[in-house]
């Protein structure tokens, strides 16, 4: 069952479209990870999801409701984490849970919520506007998680926590995710996406140039992994090059770099390895989501550019695009 | 969020800055000081509620419109519109609340105003106030708080920035009160008026003046108080008595100015609301 589905929707301010024929689902108890560049949309497609703004053309239902007609019955099954937003003036962190509790008509207790988010007693009364960033995004996750909304949506809920904030951000997202709850966040912190997302979404110049999952992105994309090696004495490389899988195979110093496309390659290519030389140290490296990221929103040629085996440092460089474009 | 939580929510903000206090005790001082400062000059009471009608038209405004521009316009550049808005609140409700707020606070603090006067008046005047004008000019002062509050209100939901609310609620202060029925020699509407009747073939004339003089909140407000506050009033004050003897025009007739201010009081929320529900909150 969808809790929030995405039809082609478009939103154009006067001459400049922020999104364009956006189609998009993501069902109950997914974590779907939104990304994007700066200005690339997603702001907007929140926004839209939020009913604070109409769309230019396109549908959106969130938990089944048309958000253009009936706004307020999905909010009141919804959490939402704003991107970028100031505190009610002169309000405790605990008064903005209460007043979220207050308005949904739900039971929770606000103190409750701001220790399961981190919030120490004496900081959840004190007035938000003297909050450190961190302390903020904890109460604004506290004021999202009334109501055990089955929709959370997060705008950034990573930006200005510590790693121990981040951490439990990523606990608390799985967490929710279990109980059935969707949860639709943007993040620029790719790997808490990478992490936490069961799918993501890349978001470029407002449309979706890919989504799936990371594996599914990293597979479709060839961009598996890069099998680095450490060998007594460097040896022919065809037979490697032969493997099937293998897409790159390169010497540097005393270490052959293999990079697989496919997951089986890899221990192929180390076996036919060990077979010509004596190998003493093998590390491998999975392309990252930050990497995915780069190829899939990277302008032009780059995008199409094959993959190789960087000389310097031996990341896997974006790989022919193939991965599922939307 | 209903109305109740917005405006609750809000009150409790604007209370912490002292926003509330402020307001109350500038006009109250303002209004003891305009009945202190003519205890001596005037016998009744009532000659000095000419003063402090004064000061309800042209000074109250402008203590309430500090308390007013940010109601909305504030939470949409601070982004802390979607605070509430991601709540299941309405945008109606959200409006509602803001505005009630503001009013209430408005309403609060011209009564406090008119009955500080009443106290002083009561204390250091020769002779006693009378409590029914006194209560007529604490609900017509009220109504017109009300009705520039609304105005105020209303400009801060139709616009997105804290610029544009003020110069938009400074420049209706201006038009409505300082322009209109203000004290300004050379640029006011009655020389406005004077400059359209100086063109050619064009005539404007005193029933049409009164009719457009009683077009605004400030222009109602002083049309009504001839009525209200100061008929029959003891004493020979020519200040009062000079709308004893005004011409039968539409524009002096009190239900009209009634409904001038209901209009204004009613109507601009009304257009402010339309316009923020309709705006693009992102």
């Amino acid at each position: 069952m969808s809790a929030v589905e995405i039809d082609e929707l478009t939103k154009r301010y006067g001459d400049v479209t922020a999104v364009s024929e956006l189609s998009l689902s993501v069902d109950r108890g997914e974590v779907f990870g939104f990304l994007g560049p700066n200005g690339a949309g997603k702001s907007t497609t929140i926004n839209v999801l939020l009913g604070f703004l109409d769309p230019t053309a396109g549908a959106v239902s969130v938990l089944e409701t048309d958000v253009t007609r009936d706004p307020q019955s999905a909010k009141s099954r919804v959490g939402l984490l704003p991107e970028a937003f100031e505190p009610v003036p002169n309000l405790t962190g605990r008064e903005h849970v209460a007043a979220a509790v207050e308005t949904k008509g739900a039971d929770d207790d606000p103190d409750a919520l701001l220790d399961r988010v981190g919030l120490a007693p004496e900081d959840a009364r004190r007035p938000a506007d003297d909050y450190s960033t961190g302390m903020f995004q904890r109460m604004a996750l506290a004021v999202a998680l009334v109501g055990d909304p089955d929709l959370l949506v997060l705008d950034e809920p990573s930006a200005g926590l510590d790693p121990n904030g981040v951490q439990l951000v990523r606990a608390i997202v799985r967490e929710e995710a279990d109980r059935g709850a969707a949860v639709f966040f943007s993040s620029h912190i790719l790997d808490e996406v990478e992490r936490v997302s069961d799918r993501v979404g890349i978001l470029q110049n407002g449309e979706l140039t890919a989504v799936n999952s990371v594996e599914n992105l990293r597979d479709d994309l060839g961009m598996g992994s890069v099998v680095s090696a450490t060998v007594d004495a460097i040896p022919d490389l065809d037979p490697l090059r032969g493997v099937d899988g293998v897409t790159d195979v390169a010497a540097d110093g005393s270490t052959v770099r293999v990079a697989c496309a496919a997951p089986g390659a890899k221990m192929v290519a180390l076996r036919r390895l060990d077979d010509h030389a004596t190998v003493e140290d093998v590390t491998i490296e999975e392309s990252s989501l930050e990497d995915l990221f780069e190829a899939y929103t990277a302008e032009g040629p780059e995008t199409e550019a094959a993959a190789e085996i960087g000389a310097d440092d031996g990341d896997a460089r974006p790989a022919t695009a193939g991965g599922e474009r939307v | 969020m209903s109305t109740a939580t917005v405006a609750r929510t809000d009150f409790r903000s604007i209370r912490r800055s002292y926003a509330v206090v402020g307001v109350g005790v500038v006009f109250a001082a303002l209004a003891a000081l305009v009945f202190l400062g003519s205890s001596e000059v005037h016998p009744h009471p009532v000659r000095t509620t000419f003063g402090l009608s004064a000061l309800v038209a042209w000074a109250l405004p402008l203590v309430l419109a500090p308390l007013s521009y940010l109601a909305i316009a504030g939470d949409r550049a601070r982004g802390t519109i979607t605070y509430h808005l991601g709540l299941p609140t309405s945008r109606a409700a959200y409006f509602r609340g803001k505005y009630l707020t503001r009013a209430a606070v408005a309403a609060g603090a011209t009564l406090l105003g008119v009955a500080v006067a009443f106290a002083v008046a009561l204390a250091t005047y020769e002779h006693a106030p009378d409590p029914g004008r006194f209560l007529s000019l604490g609900a017509l002062s009220t109504a017109f708080a009300l009705a520039m509050v609304g105005v105020f209100v209303a400009i801060s939901a139709s616009v997105a920035s804290r610029s544009r609310a003020m110069v938009g609620v400074v420049g209706a202060y201006f038009l409505l009160s300082a322009f209109w029925v203000g004290p300004l020699p050379v640029l006011n509407l009655g020389t406005a008026l004077d400059a359209v009747a100086a063109l050619p073939g064009v005539g404007v004339s005193d029933s049409a003046r009164a009719l457009i003089g009683s077009l605004s909140p400030a222009g109602a407000y002083f049309n009504l108080l001839p009525e209200l506050v100061w008929a029959g009033s003891p004493g020979e004050y020519a200040a009062l008595e000079q709308f004893a003897d005004r011409p039968d025009y539409l524009g002096y007739e009190p239900w009209v100015n009634a409904l001038v201010l209901a209009a204004w009081t009613v109507g601009a929320p009304l257009v402010g609301y339309l316009r923020f529900r309709s705006a693009e909150l992102g």
